[in-house]
């Protein structure tokens, strides 16, 4: 839990201190010079006050506090809308694309890393082993041009960009085919960027619990090599890619940045790629206090999980 | 430590490679003024040509030979991932070993923001702070270094810590050797191999990252890099001119990652002798 909390704290540090270490006018560095122009002064005077922005750094260290803990993130003078508001409308879709992915590459990366690390050093072992680590060397993004160059592009199967057709207005079942034919190439590259890190953890872990004595003793009982390798073997190495998996979720959600701006996938990532350029900082804020917030609850809830299945953790202090 | 960087490498396929194709962009990178036919930033009118005996890959859109851009964004790529992996290297080492020596509140305090930093997804920051400070490559390196460090001050000083209760520097201390002594004459040298790692682990992530910023257009533009060629060519993408243009950059891109990979696999059993059995396999 304490290391939560400081990882938090590091993220709203950097938000808080990085537009204050500008120079000029507070609100102009928290902003951006095009922001200001684009402002009411009603809304000016508004944001001066919630955040504090004429009294002294503790004051407005409290008042942002205060705010963020009330879910005001700002006002994005691009969208016209809170940034809360702008970042709830795109979160579904990043979600969307996350979680296939996760599931995807976890399962697949799993059942691979339990195959191989059972025929370790054979022919099956060794060439799977070489094809995922050079898979993992290849980015996600590069993958993803390579997917839409080929199927989009090329042969025409997949939409080139965005995650519905627009103005189709299709329901219902088609709708949903939409939807599907949409994602497939986006969670394809994501999976295939994350599903070596997976497979490699896995397969080394077999590897290793391969060895241990109680994987000698069910041998000794006469179990079937079946039953050895996916009850005994497998549900073990299984437990290193459970505690990994939030910080994967980390890195995937890292991954759909870049794979939403290959694919103009409307979530998170896109939405963070147009505010970069035109520079408008409080939704980059919001989105990384988001994410930040996400994944350190993803992770909080995954140590709570891993007690659960591991019960030598409980036993360790 | 008793571990030969050398054995492990005659002993492993991948680690041979890996090292192979290493010296190879190495070598491209450091004659790249003399291999290159023409200036990397010099435009011409002659814009989305095909590859010919004049312009090997063609020519981008606006008329630079993509060639000459090729190798010279390997400079780039390895000049900033040296930078990450010397500066994130040193910080792992003086962070973990001081840990483990010092302990107390100052070790305690310490790793609680190391594992803030591990969990953290640092190119969603590294993407905030470069929209406010108009970023040289100097600068992304040192700041991807700054996210890079965590995950190596860890191991080191888990290592430190068993390490530091052995005969040789118990010895090393009744002679009166402070802990920055103990730190440079034993400990250092006996977690090399381990550093090694770690410094192969960070430089590939300072390639990585510093191409992936460099597609989604943070830094300098006029910088050849990998990532600004297939962040260009990624706009074009509906011209064919993708497979002279973009490919090249990211296989480029991609097989240097694999390399350090490679190197990196091979030694891992540096870290978990466990897997040692099979890696000679």
């Amino acid at each position: 839990m304490p290391t939560y909390s400081v990882a938090f704290f590091i993220i709203l540090g950097i938000n808080f201190v990085l537009p204050r270490m500008m120079p000029g006018d507070p609100l102009m560095a928290i902003y951006g010079e095009e922001a200001l122009v684009a402002m009411t002064p009603e809304l000016k005077a508004f944001l001066l006050r919630s955040f504090a922005l004429d009294k002294p750094l503790w004051q407005q260290f409290l008042a942002y506090l205060y705010q963020i803990a009330h879910g005001n993130l700002g006002f994005s003078y691009y969208y016209n809308a809170p940034t809360l508001e702008v970042i709830f409308g795109r979160l579904p879709w990043s979600m969307l694309l996350v979680g296939c992915a996760l599931i995807l590459s976890t399962t697949l990366g799993v059942f691979l890393g339990i195959a191989s690390g059972w025929r370790r050093g054979q022919g099956l072992d060794r060439s799977m082993l070489s094809a995922f680590m050079a898979l993992s060397g290849f980015p996600g993004f590069f993958i993803g041009i390579i997917l839409l160059l080929l199927f989009g592009v090329s042969l025409k199967l997949f939409p080139l960009s965005g995650a519905l057709t627009p103005y189709s207005g299709l329901s219902g079942l088609p709708l949903l085919l939409d939807v599907i034919m949409h994602l497939a190439l986006p969670v394809s590259a994501l999976t295939l960027g994350s599903l070596a890190a997976n497979y490699l953890l896995t397969r080394n872990t077999m590897v290793t619990v391969l060895k241990e004595p109680y994987v000698f003793s069910a041998r000794a009982k006469g179990l079937t090599e079946r039953t050895i390798c996916h009850r005994h073997a497998g549900r073990n190495a299984l437990l290193p890619v459970v505690t990994r998996t939030g910080i994967w979720l980390g890195r995937i959600i890292t991954g759909t940045l870049f794979i939403e701006v290959v694919f103009s996938y409307p979530g998170l990532g896109w939405l963070m790629y147009q505010a970069l350029l035109s520079r408008d900082y409080v939704v980059l804020q919001g989105i990384l206090i988001l994410v930040a917030l996400l994944v350190l609850l993803a992770n909080f809830c995954i140590d709570l999980l891993y007690v659960r299945i591991d019960p030598r953790i409980q036993n360790a202090h | 430590m008793h571990i030969s960087l050398r054995g492990e490498f005659c002993k492993n396929r991948f680690g041979q490679v890996g090292l192979v194709i290493l010296t190879g962009i190495t070598v491209l990178a450091l004659l790249a003024p003399v291999i290159a036919p023409a200036d990397p930033h010099r435009q011409t009118r002659r814009s989305f040509e095909p590859p010919s005996a004049l312009y090997i890959l063609g020519t981008n859109h606006v008329g630079q030979d993509n060639w000459s851009r090729l190798v010279h964004g390997a400079r780039t790529s390895l000049l900033v991932g040296f930078l990450v992996a010397c500066a994130a290297t040193l910080m792992s080492v003086l962070l973990g070993v001081s840990c483990a020596l010092k302990g107390g509140l100052y070790d305690s305090i310490l790793m609680r923001f190391v594992d803030a930093l591990i969990i953290i997804p640092a190119i969603i920051i590294l993407l905030l702070i470069f929209a406010y400070l108009k970023p040289n490559i100097y600068l992304i390196a040192m700041s991807i270094a700054l996210f890079s460090w965590a995950g190596g001050a860890r191991i080191l000083r888990a290592q430190t810590l068993s390490l530091k209760e052995r005969a040789h520097i118990w010895a090393a201390r009744s002679f009166g050797g402070n802990n920055w002594y103990v730190m440079r004459r034993h400990i250092v040298p006996d977690l090399s191999p381990i550093i090694a790692v770690e410094f192969i682990h960070a430089f590939r992530r300072g390639v990585f990252v510093e191409a992936g910023l460099a597609f989604l257009g943070i830094g300098d533009v006029t910088t050849v890099s990998w990532g600004v060629i297939m962040r260009n060519a990624a706009e074009y993408s509906y011209m064919n001119a993708w497979s002279w243009w973009l490919l090249p950059a990211g296989l480029a891109l991609s097989i240097t990652i694999i390399s350090f990979t490679f190197i990196a696999h091979t030694l891992e059993p540096i870290m978990e002798p466990r897997l040692r059995e099979e890696a000679s396999a």
